[in-house]
């Protein structure tokens, strides 16, 4: 493409997604009303000090395509997006909203706030949703530099956006992490605690719902863990997941497999 | 009836390219040199919030002198251009000279074909890798491209600092000797800058994607120490 020059008038401005769709680099809009599945698990659970994510590695057709996806990306240094639903349009979501905050802080010289991180997906998932049968719904969750707090932000089919105080999970696996989520909730946790309880949450839904990976002992895969807090996204080291799964297993093996009233 | 009167062409070039030396002339000059492990533009800014100097890319550093509103859609425009460039390609696709090729193209075609020429010169930096080098490239009001082998001085006094600092400096140093050699070329010898108002900006790799960063006043003033 030639040199994106604009007059005052129809300048885009620092958005690259009305950019994109002033240039036609985004997908055309087709009218379609079946809708598709969103197989997979991610969560996000608030803790004092920031949020954790966990995600199942499993993308699901209609028999499991691969294993070791990954659905939580750093969109920036202190944001984190999770998808669920088509991956070719998460994929795309992701590349466009990583995109769409460099871009604005590269035009604009200061750096968007989470909460308009959160609005800015709004239009962009609504304009998906309404128009395509390859559904997706991503979470958004940081760390909120101007509060200093973890934020979690969940979106409807239509785009709508919500902030969630507690926790969030996406996907089809929802019942049982939600389930999981529920009772172990508190707003005292800490980043282990939160770690732990999310952790059971994804090993829940691996249990019960067949298109949610849980621990794969067998290959040494297991659901990717990431923290967002003061220090930026992180994730968590390969060994210090498998070991934290590893002891959630032995609990329940020793149970036979009963979860027992208890969050064990 | 209007009267039509001949104008040569020649004339007509002159006259343009005085006119937009002459607004180039009005602004402070930029230099932006290679150091031996990055690139570094150095600006004469009174202002701490209107920048000369900017990220582009990844490994892509966008400079004007001139007009401020002229230069800024420049840089607007190549950040687009390199973004969606890396978003329909990959982000290693990104290449500093097929922009600084359009910035060119563009500039020739005000220069003969616009209302007035613009009042701007600009600079375009890659940091190299394993696959590019390092390049600086000048472009500038009437499109002439040129390809800076070591430096590049931007701006109406460009001749006598591009003296100045050749004779500083022969060969790559490291980033402390380049800005300090940049800040004496820039002031040249009967004055000194304050530190307050250079704007410095450099592309060295620091283990990120992104290579580009804006350096503080006190960045600066330690670098001068």
């Amino acid at each position: 493409m030639g040199l994106p020059l604009f007059n005052a008038s129809d300048d885009p401005g620092p958005s690259f997604f009305h950019f994109a769709q002033s240039t036609g680099l985004t997908p055309p809009v087709l009218s379609a009303s079946a809708t598709s599945a969103h197989a997979t698990t991610v969560i996000a659970v608030r803790y004092q000090g920031g949020v954790v994510m966990v995600g199942d590695r499993q993308a699901t057709g209609n028999y499991i395509a691969s294993r070791d996806v990954r659905k939580i990306e750093a969109a920036d240094r202190f944001t984190a997006i999770a998808i669920s639903g088509t991956a070719a349009r998460g994929i795309e979501f992701v590349r466009m909203a990583q995109l769409s905050f460099e871009h604005y802080e590269k035009m604009t010289d200061t750096t968007l706030s989470l909460e308009g991180k959160a609005n800015y997906l709004s239009p962009i998932i609504q304009r998906n949703n309404l128009s395509s049968p390859l559904l997706v719904l991503p979470l958004l969750a940081g760390w909120d530099v101007a509060l200093q707090v973890g934020r979690i932000f969940e979106y409807d089919g239509a785009g709508g956006c919500y902030e969630r105080f507690d926790f969030s999970t996406i996907g089809s696996g929802t019942p049982f992490a939600e389930g999981t989520l529920r009772l172990g909730f508190n707003a005292e946790l800490d980043r282990d605690g939160a770690i732990e309880l999310g952790a059971l949450a994804i090993y829940e839904a691996g249990d019960n719902d067949p298109s949610t990976g849980g621990p794969d002992f067998v290959r040494n895969l297991f659901p990717m863990i990431v923290t967002i807090s003061s220090g930026g996204f992180q994730e968590l080291e390969h060994d210090d997941v498998a070991e934290r799964f590893r002891v959630i297993n032995e609990r329940r093996t020793l149970s036979g497999g009963v979860a027992g009233g208890s969050l064990r | 009836m209007s009267t039509y009167f001949y104008v040569a062409p020649e004339q007509l070039i002159r006259d343009r390219a005085e006119f937009a030396q002459k607004g180039i002339a009005r602004g402070r000059s930029i230099l932006g040199a290679i150091f031996d492990t990055g690139v570094v533009v150095v600006a004469e800014n009174p202002s701490a919030s209107l920048f000369k100097i900017s990220e582009i890319y990844d490994r892509i550093a966008f400079a004007g002198v001139g007009k401020y509103n002229e230069f800024d859609r420049l840089r607007e425009a190549g950040i687009r251009w390199a973004d969606s460039t890396g978003f329909t390609y990959s982000r290693g696709d990104v290449d500093v000279r097929a922009l600084a090729n359009y910035y060119a193209q563009h500039l020739g075609d005000m220069f003969t074909e616009g209302q007035k020429p613009l009042e701007v010169e600009i600079l375009v930096a890659q940091l190299g890798n394993t696959t590019r080098p390092t390049k600086l490239y000048r472009i500038a009001y009437e499109g002439t491209i040129s390809d800076e082998p070591r430096f590049a001085v931007l701006g109406g006094d460009a001749e006598t600092i591009k003296a100045r600092f050749a004779a500083s400096e022969d060969s790559l140093e490291p980033l402390t000797t380049t800005l300090k050699n940049a800040v004496g070329a820039l002031a040249g010898p009967d004055r000194t800058i304050a530190v307050s108002d250079l704007e410095v900006g450099i592309l060295e790799d620091r283990g990120e994607r992104r290579t580009f960063t804006r350096l503080n006043d006190d960045q600066v003033s330690e670098l001068l120490r």
